[in-house]
């Protein structure tokens, strides 16, 4: 099928345009700006669809696991879905002007990322493809309700700020109330757990599948240890959050942003660090995305599951 | 075309005049045969709520058109109130002040609270019982049907309409809803009684509380509260209780020392956890010690001078839209007129048209019986002919146009249909 050509500048202007409009709207509302601003946000959605589609069309691979970069927009595009089903269904709702930032910035991080996926001769690994596919899909959600915990955590604050310094309902500014927000806070920190723990789980299985083709375990890599710290704050701030002890929607909020705050930090500074510079420098090299060429790796890497896949490295 | 509006509201007449001169719905139909039986060749609409009482006549030609005194002789009349007793207070409007007033008054403009919502809704209704009852007419139609369009447009090009301007719609709304996601699951509690509180018992009601608590010093005061608030009374001994269980608490006693203090409120946070409590003191002065909203994150407490802050600066965003509203109201008023007056030369062009295009056929037809040989050029010399009348009725209708920019231009209408011998059909 002849698929458009797209740029990823297309759709990361689209949402720049859209945040923009997001922004004007806190000073004045109209219908014309709010149809103006969703219709740049679907534009820039469905340019984004297809930049993936062609990706996966290239590389002969499902986005998940052609490349870091891929991966990372793939995890922005997740966002932006949330975004449009929002700002379609809650018209008062200024979901843009928390989401679009964090969307822009993993488009960016995502363009300074390594593009070029390996030629993985797929038939050898179609036993551990199906694997690999949950395992980085695992992450990826995980990530995605790590951010949408982030962003709610935030408007948490914000509004638990301006109702207690007693200022009434901002018209550009309207936001959920403060139970559905902590609501989604404590949600938000659970799936994150949970999806962590089955891509941590699911790298396990990986590594004891291509066990005899495996790397040595290399559990020194920054991306491994920041991974597996993030992932400890986590259990242990879902622990808590079980444990009934975090009562005050306040502190729920801020174990959310600084929960899932670090593990967006941690995760995508370790992969932009990783997958640029370490890539670039040394190639050839047994490095987690230079083999791959694929930021899902991050936690099978730990097994050094995903590693086992390419008998051959484009990228080297 | 004849249109005028004569009124009361707010404005001119004080409650007393307003509620004797208002028209129950049930009065309506009679109200609207007494009006027909006297004119019977004008449309009407009566517009009747809390705030005023409008009635909107209008009529193609102005033969036997109402005046301003045969209505105020039918409010008279019809609810059997001496003329003098209100003739000062009625306002008459007329031509193209109808339509601004009418809009202005659609879009809440001319309302007691600028911005209030449900003035569209009553312009909505009264427009539609005046069809019910064959009331209306061609003009009344459209004149409604607009206002109801330019509201919406008022509404959604300016933020008249956004936020809210009464205090208990700013407690609920700007931070009831703010805090809780749904109140049907909240018990509120109530302490004391008063205006107020029963406005914003309204408000939760409507946001769907369902458990109310009522207490009061003197139980008879809060039998009475409870009964019309559908709530359920409660000793006022046990009041730490009650404020144990509360999600949302509002109280109106005005005591003197306050009623809760930082100390009295610790307690009660200690025995109810850490959930989020809405506290709506209404009291003056307050029932709660201002230090009882420091006491933890989920205590939101907010006093008469909080909300009304509130409400003052939404009324201040409200004002700065009116120009705005204006401006819009301005310029559909105008494009209103300018369609009506066409509408009214339009008959008058068409026979005009059709007059001179009907000579031009005729001698077309014998022209090409005399010369059969300009047969073979008949498209050519029939577009001549048409562009010759086109050019003759140029300046005579461009002049009715500019004449019907200021009004029906009945003087140059009965010119033409002299001068071309046009006949009313």
């Amino acid at each position: 099928m002849h698929m458009l050509h797209v740029e990823i500048i297309c759709f990361l202007a689209s949402y720049l345009v859209a945040f923009v409009l997001e922004l004007g709207r806190l000073f004045g509302r109209s219908s014309i700006s709010r149809f103006v601003m969703v219709g740049f946000g679907v534009a820039g959605f469905v340019a984004h669809t297809l930049y993936l589609i062609n990706r996966s069309q290239q590389t002969h691979l499902p986005p998940l696991l052609a490349s870091t970069h891929d991966w990372m927009l793939v995890l922005a595009w997740v966002l932006v879905l949330f975004y449009v089903f929002l700002t379609l269904a809650q018209k008062e709702l200024a979901v843009g002007v928390f989401a679009l930032p964090v969307v822009l910035a993993l488009v960016g991080i995502a363009t300074l990322l390594n593009q070029e996926s390996d030629v993985i001769e797929v038939s050898a690994a179609r036993a551990h493809r199906a694997w690999a596919m949950f395992h980085t899909a695992s992450l990826v959600f995980g990530m995605s309700a790590g951010a949408a915990g982030f962003l709610s955590g935030i408007m948490y604050l914000i509004q638990h700020r301006r109702l207690k310094g007693r200022h009434g309902e901002q018209t550009g500014l309207k936001m959920p109330s403060l139970a559905r927000l902590a609501q989604m806070n404590r949600w938000a920190i659970m799936l994150t757990f949970l999806f962590l723990t089955l891509g941590f789980a699911s790298g396990v299985i990986l590594k004891v599948i291509a066990s005899e083709q495996a790397s040595p375990v290399r559990f020194g890599d920054p991306i491994v240890v920041g991974s597996l710290f993030v992932w400890l704050c986590l259990a242990g701030a879902f622990v808590w959050l079980l444990s009934g002890q975090a009562s005050a929607g306040r502190q729920v909020a801020w174990l959310t942003l600084a929960g899932c705050g670090f593990l967006l930090i941690t995760v995508v500074g370790l992969l932009l660090v990783t997958g640029t510079i370490h890539s670039r420098s040394s190639p050839g090299s047994s490095g987690l995305l230079d083999q791959r060429g694929s930021g899902p790796g991050l936690f099978a890497c730990l097994q050094g599951g995903i590693p086992q896949w390419p008998p051959s490295c484009v990228a080297g | 075309m004849n249109l005028q509006v004569v009124y009361c509201n707010h404005h001119t007449a004080n409650l007393g005049i307003r509620e004797r001169l208002a028209f129950s719905r049930a009065q309506i139909p009679q109200a609207y045969s007494a009006l027909r039986a006297a004119f019977p060749r004008a449309e009407w609409v009566v517009l009747s709520t809390c705030n005023r009482i409008e009635v909107y006549t209008a009529q193609d030609d102005s033969a036997h058109v109402p005046s301003h005194q045969d209505v105020a002789r039918f409010f008279a009349d019809f609810h059997q109130v001496p003329l003098a007793e209100f003739f000062d207070d009625l306002v008459e409007r007329t031509g193209p002040d109808v339509v601004r007033h009418l809009f202005q008054v659609a879009s809440s403009l001319d309302s007691m609270v600028l911005g209030e919502p449900q003035i569209v809704a009553q312009v909505k209704e009264a427009y539609a019982l005046a069809q019910d009852h064959a009331a209306a007419g061609p003009l009344t139609n459209a004149l409604f049907q607009r206002a109801l369009k330019v509201a919406k447009r008022v509404r959604s090009e300016t933020t008249l309409a956004e936020g809210r301007v009464s205090i208990a719609s700013v407690a609920v709304g700007d931070f009831g809803k703010r805090i809780f996601d749904r109140f049907d699951d909240k018990t509120v509690l109530v302490i004391g009684a008063g205006e107020m509180a029963a406005e914003t018992l309204r408000y939760l009601r409507e946001a769907g509380a369902n458990e109310v608590l009522v207490t009061n010093r003197t139980l008879a005061r809060a039998e009475q509260t409870a009964a019309e608030c559908g709530g359920r009374v409660c000793p006022f001994e046990q009041l730490d209780d009650w404020l144990c269980q509360a999600d949302v608490i509002v109280t109106t006693t005005g005591a003197t020392p306050p009623l809760v203090n930082r100390d009295r409120f610790r307690k009660v946070r200690q025995r109810s956890g850490r959930k989020p409590v809405f506290i709506l003191d209404l009291g003056v002065p307050r029932d709660f010690e201002p230090s009882v909203s420091d006491l933890d994150d989920d205590v939101y407490l907010y006093c008469i001078d909080d909300l009304e802050a509130v409400c003052e600066q939404n009324r201040q965003a409200r004002s700065g839209e009116v120009e705005k509203a204006l401006e819009i109201i301005e310029e559909e008023t105008e494009k209103f007129r300018s369609e009506l007056y066409h509408r009214a030369t339009g008959p008058i062009i068409k026979r005009l048209r059709d007059h001179h295009h009907g000579i031009v056929g005729d001698e077309l037809t014998r022209l090409f019986a005399r010369l059969p040989h300009l047969e073979r050029d008949r498209a050519e010399i029939e577009r001549s002919f048409e562009q010759l009348v086109n050019k003759l009725l140029h300046p005579p209708l461009e002049a009715l146009r500019d004449e019907a920019r200021d009004g029906t231009p009945h003087g140059l209408m009965n010119a033409l249909k002299r001068l071309f011998r046009l006949h009313d059909e």
